[in-house]
């Protein structure tokens, strides 16, 4: 990837963490609170995965490595979500 | 012979070889040694308590002396004697089997010894800090926080500042050792072509990659909550003691799930290296191949990922939901059945064969025996009904002890085993014999009794007079375990000079790898390139090795051997290093492998230094306070020393590498390490998510952070750490058009904005700690509530990760002026690795902790 | 409370499955199936080490199998199918007993409805060292008083640190957890006393953190009870309040 490609990618991180801080300033945050959780972690994720595909090159290795990655991302998530659902 | 003074290692004999040695198996013989000395100091403390319980009442230790007995023994068995203890034949074993001349980077191997081996030296030292732990293995919260610990409680603190040492000698034990397993196989081995051993060994360090990962996080918050005053563990902290006001209702459950999550894979983490050391034992002293052996292989695989899917079963009782309890109670019978399937397995490679009892096996067959027993009893475990009454007691002890000592027990036969390798020397066959005879004996006689008098309740002095009996009989049984290993330790040392002198395999069927080479083998392991290509093993001399590497792709620029991606073929890639400073066209150069570095003993120092300091700087007296600078100054410049060292660990000219074969081994060990971090930052971040749940989402915001923690602050450091990511890939490309002035430029950027990101948090952190507003009259700062400290402590974790990173731009930025990289763009590319992470974990952070 | 204590609160009379018996009737099966399964496999181990011993002179196996050699590349061996075959009937052996077994758990779980029958309801507070049991009339006291054949109703939490409370005898068991409620429950069908016990590691006085349990006839239970109700604050409350006080 030439540095073209990576300012395109930097533009669209940009947009995307100030879409994050809109969503707040527009106060969907306060009207419907999940709604504003559903875009902003999704707007997270969206730039995490653009992140490790294209400055972390993740796309170009083989595939093992992003398994690694997602093993890791798995195992914490898995954690997360049944830890959290036990005392609900 | 081997011995060759070119290497810069002295010989086996001077003292100085073992301070400098990087070699692996040097080490492992390090890590067998240190961890037995961990069983005597651990068995010791059992003898006390057992002594103690012969009858009821805490007669001879006291209340408090006991508890820390039996939470020391437990720490210490569990942490400094049984995982070390396997991975001494690990790295002993593991790269003989695999084809491999040393671990993939042998001074980080050295450095997770001697981290290992301080962690236990702190572990010694927090027994003079007025007391030690004293709350138990499982460290159940808020027991572990000072409010509970009588005294000033820098014991306590030790001990968590001791396993957190230890958790990072294991990590950068577990990214060492995946490295090398999937880079330095020799050719024809794929990963299911390895020897058990080495496979059990594969998958304990997975499991270890993340397990340790989410206990490194659960010791860090416990160490912030007794250093830095942040309360997670807490669950109340205006000074009222009614459950009914917590503040923080999810603190104890916290620890519980953080604790499990790792628990329960430790107990495979212990349990796999044993049953490899069985299953190799069983093949080779029944003259059998191991029946089912795909299934086997296949049975722990599943086992190991299904480890992190049960850790609840160990809070049933916790008030979980019945739906969870459910899940849980499948999958923990669902991990159980693999095992039946290798215990068949282990017992039907015995059919047909030619069984030789020698010490080797018996241990080998004797902690088979253990294990069903083990494994009976715990199926009693898994039915919830039974469970919640078997909680906290007796039976838990017994079946745990059934099956984490009978792991020991193959690990022991595993010493027997690999003892005429490790020393050229013959045992003493009888007595072996009769050690097992007196160990197996003693270890019934000492657990079985627990199962009897299983109404006793766990860690108690006090019991009724009517279990007497069957406490009695568990003291003597124990006197005679430990007597036991009295006779193995005169039967090794003795061996030593009088045993007989072995040939390179004095045992009949054995096959693997190491036994195909001198006992003990040479520095360099192998006469030549170890291969299987033909389907067994030989050995290419140099000629062959540069016949094979010089087509394309040989010639000093680190290629890829591209078309092995998926197995099957062998890649060649010429050498790169961990060292910049060394080139990188050394194909075949094991002439030029280095062996000996003292940099790994002088941060390991250091760091003890800093942690027994920091374990007393909440006294504020000077001497902590100063211990603690010192050893972080002394970590910091040993670091920057191991980085200067010219240190050449040259990757094999021919290996097996699937499924990495593309992978460069310094970058494979960046993604390994960062796939724990994410481990580390995901138990943070779901150690917040659960307290908050617990707390209640939607009220947190409300009840517990003030109006002045706006978006902005957070806003401008996103803006800050892309930017500076940004920069990163900038700099690798203008590395690679060899623009001094580029590369330069663009990571003195990346360190300029990673600054101004810790200026902006600081200052945001500083107005932070001074607010005053009716709800926050004395600041907001790391003890005010749950949520202040949830949201210092994972932005701090993240803030300490910008500083390293800024360290490591600092010194790059100035190798850059001087003129590095140009042209090979993989050091920043491997920074850039890191550095893009930390970015990652804070687009997750900005919206967690300054938006929702 | 009072008012229906007073009329006579219906009993169960006995007929109502304690957790005691759900307990002892399934850890008697699994005993006896454990001892025998153990035995069994013990016994074929050693059978197997045994028979395969080397003796003196030929491999007699030597046709039928073939020994492994020096440096060969790691492969399995033969007879895969009795592996398998052992395996199936362990898995079977396992699998129906724990879902056996989970029949009985919701009812352990949430214990028996009974018409008409009220249950009684008490909350239990773990402290550094002791227990307190709080009744719904607000009455605490450091023993827990129960008449016998009612459906006790424990809601149990801590004032400090991690507890676990547990009536040995009568099967129960619950964690003690500040900031969190665990429920239990139980019924006693013989009056007398019993002990509960702390099964989570607490402290130095961890094992002597007892409290007596006193089942009681109906009658008695009523009069004791209808005699708490001005006492709201016994004699209990007030060691419990100091020794549970400020932590260490």
């Amino acid at each position: 990837m030439d540095w073209k490609g990576y300012t395109v990618i930097y533009v669209v991180l940009f947009v995307f963490a100030t879409a994050q801080a809109v969503v707040e300033f527009v106060g969907i945050v306060d009207s419907a609170y999940w709604l504003a959780f559903g875009i902003i972690m999704v707007l997270s994720v969206v730039k995490a995965v653009g992140v490790a595909a294209y400055y972390q090159h993740l796309r170009w290795e083989p595939r093992a490595v992003t398994y690694l990655v997602l093993g890791g991302t798995v195992a914490a998530l898995a954690l997360t979500a049944a830890a959290a659902y036990s005392i609900v | 012979m081997s011995e060759a003074h070119d290497h810069g290692l002295p010989p086996k004999s001077s003292v100085s070889r073992w301070f400098l040695t990087t070699n692996h198996k040097d080490i492992g013989v390090l890590y067998l040694v240190t961890a037995l000395f961990f069983l005597v100091f651990g068995g010791l403390l059992a003898l006390l308590f057992r002594l103690e319980l012969i009858t009821p009442g805490a007669d001879l230790l006291g209340s408090l002396g006991y508890n820390q007995a039996v939470s020391t023994h437990g720490l210490l068995m569990v942490f400094w004697f049984i995982s070390p203890f396997a991975f001494g034949f690990a790295n002993y074993v593991v790269p003989l089997q695999i084809g491999a001349d040393d671990l993939a980077f042998p001074r980080l191997n050295a450095l997770s010894y001697w981290l290992y081996l301080f962690s236990g030296v702190l572990m010694g030292v927090s027994f003079f800090q007025g007391s030690t732990f004293a709350g138990g293995w499982t460290m159940y919260a808020p027991l572990n926080t000072p409010a509970y610990i009588p005294g000033e409680g820098l014991g306590a603190t030790s001990v968590v500042l001791a396993l957190i040492m230890f958790t990072a000698a294991v990590t950068l034990g577990s990214v060492n050792f995946l490295t090398t397993m999937y880079r330095m196989r020799a050719e024809g081995l794929r990963m299911r072509d390895i020897p058990i051993f080495s496979l059990s060994i594969n998958l304990t360090v997975w499991m270890m990659l993340f397990a340790f990962a989410a206990l490194l996080a659960a010791l860090m918050i416990l160490t912030s909550d007794h250093i830095l005053g942040t309360t997670y563990f807490q669950f109340a902290n205006d000074g009222s003691t009614l459950a009914t006001d917590a503040d923080n209702p999810g603190a104890s459950l916290l620890w519980a799930h953080l604790f499990w999550f790792f628990g329960h894979p430790e107990v495979y983490i212990v349990f796999f290296p044993a049953l490899g050391v069985m299953a190799e034992c069983f093949q080779t002293f029944t003259g059998r191949r191991l029946v089912g052996r795909k299934w086997f292989i296949i049975s722990m695989v599943l086992v190991a990922i299904q480890s992190f899917a049960v850790w609840m079963h160990h809070m049933f009782l916790t008030g979980i939901n019945l739906p969870i309890k459910t899940i849980f109670m499948a999958t923990t019978i669902g991990i159980s059945l693999p095992f039946d399937l290798m215990v068949f397995s282990l017992i039907y490679t015995m059919a047909k064969g030619r069984v030789r009892f020698t010490t080797p096996f018996l241990f080998s067959l004797g902690a088979l025996i253990l294990f069903i027993v083990g494994g009976i009893t715990g199926v009693f475990l898994g039915a919830i009904v039974l469970d919640y009454q078997f909680r906290g007691t007796y039976w838990v002890v017994a079946h745990f002890h059934y099956v984490m000592v009978s792991g020991a027990t193959a690990l022991f036969g595993g010493l027997y085993y690999w003892y005429p390798k490790i020393t050229g020397k013959m045992y003493d066959e009888t007595l072996g014999k009769i050690h097992f005879a007196t160990y197996f004996v003693g270890f019934n006689l000492l657990y079985f009794p627990m199962f009897v008098a299983w109404e006793t309740p766990r860690r108690v002095f006090e019991y009724s007079q009517d279990l007497q009996i069957w406490h009695s009989m568990a003291t003597v049984g124990g006197f005679i375990l430990g007597a036991s290993m009295l006779i193995m330790f005169y039967n090794l040392f003795v061996s030593l000079w009088r045993g007989e002198d072995v040939g390179d395999n004095p045992w009949a069927y054995a096959t693997t790898a190491e036994w195909a080479v001198s006992s003990p083998p040479p520095l360099e392991n192998f006469p030549g390139v170890p291969t299987y290509a033909d389907g067994s093993l030989s050995f290419m001399d140099d000629e062959e090795v540069a016949r094979r590497t010089s087509g394309p792709g040989g010639s000093g620029v680190a290629a890829d051997g591209g078309t092995a991606a998926d197995g099957g073929t062998a890649s060649v890639t010429t050498a790169a290093t961990a060292t910049p400073a060394t080139p990188a066209h050394e194909a075949a150069g094991e002439e030029h492998a280095s062996h000996a570095s003292f940099w790994p003993f002088l941060v390991s120092l250091g760091g003890f230094v800093a942690f027994l300091g920091l374990s007393g700087v909440r006294t504020g007296s000077v001497v902590y306070v100063s211990m603690a600078a010192v050893g972080g100054l002394v970590t910091v410049g040993s670091l920057f020393g191991m980085t200067r060292e010219p240190f050449h660990a040259p990757e094999m000219p021919i290996a097996e590498r699937w499924p990495f074969a593309s992978v460069e081994k310094m970058k494979l060990g960046m993604w390994t390490f960062l796939a724990s971090d994410i481990v580390l930052f995901g138990a943070f971040i779901g150690s917040y998510a659960f307290v908050r749940v617990a707390y209640g989402w939607s009220e947190w915001h409300h009840d517990l952070i003030p109006a002045e923690h706006v978006t902005m602050p957070g806003l401008i450091n996103t803006y800050l750490l892309l930017t500076s990511s940004f920069l990163v890939v900038l700099a690798m490309v203008a590395a690679e058009r060899e623009s001094k002035k580029g590369t330069t430029a663009a990571l003195a950027g990346t360190f300029a904005l990673g600054v101004g990101f810790l200026i902006n948090k600081g200052i945001e952190w500083n107005h932070l700690f001074h607010i005053s507003t009716e709800m926050f009259p004395n600041g907001w700062n790391l003890s005010t509530n749950i949520a202040s400290s949830t949201f210092y402590l994972t932005t701090g974790l993240h803030g300490a990760h910008v500083t390293i990173g800024l360290l490591i731009c600092a010194y790059m930025t100035y190798r850059a002026w001087t003129g590095a990289y140009q042209g090979d763009d993989r050091a920043i590319e491997y920074f850039g690795l890191y550095w893009h992470f930390v970015d990652i974990v804070w687009l997750f952070l900005f919206p967690l902790f300054y938006i929702l | 409370m009072v008012p229906h204590a007073a009329i006579g609160v219906p009993l169960h009379g006995g007929d109502v499955r304690a957790p005691a018996d759900v307990f002892n009737s399934i850890f008697e099966v699994f005993l006896v199936l454990g001892t025998a399964v153990g035995v069994l496999v013990v016994t074929y181990t050693l059978y197997h080490a045994i028979k395969y011993r080397e003796t003196a002179g030929e491999d007699p196996y030597a046709d039928k199998v073939e020994r492994p050699s020096m440096g060969e590349m790691p492969t399995g061996g033969s007879g895969g199918r009795k592996v398998f075959y052992s395996f199936g009937i362990s898995a079977i052996i396992v699998v129906s007993l724990i879902a056996w077994t989970y029949s009985s758990l919701a009812y352990v779980e949430d214990g028996p409805q009974i018409a008409g029958e009220e249950d009684i309801t008490v909350q239990v507070e773990g402290f550094r060292f002791g227990w307190a049991f709080i009744y719904p009339n607000g009455h605490e006291a450091s023993t827990l008083k129960v008449p016998r054949n009612r459906v006790v109703r424990l809601e149990v939490t801590s004032r400090d640190v991690f507890h676990n409370f547990g009536i040995p005898e009568l099967r129960v068991k619950a964690d003690a957890i500040p900031g969190q409620t665990t429920d239990a429950w139980f019924t006693a069908s013989e009056t007398g006393t019993y002990q509960a016990k702390c099964y989570e590691l607490c402290g130095s006085g961890h094992s002597v953190m007892v409290a007596p349990v006193e089942v009681m006839p109906q009658d008695e239970y009523q009069s004791w009870y209808a005699g708490t109700n001005g006492t709201q604050n016994g004699s209990s409350n007030q060691t419990a309040a100091s020794v549970g006080g400020a932590p260490a």
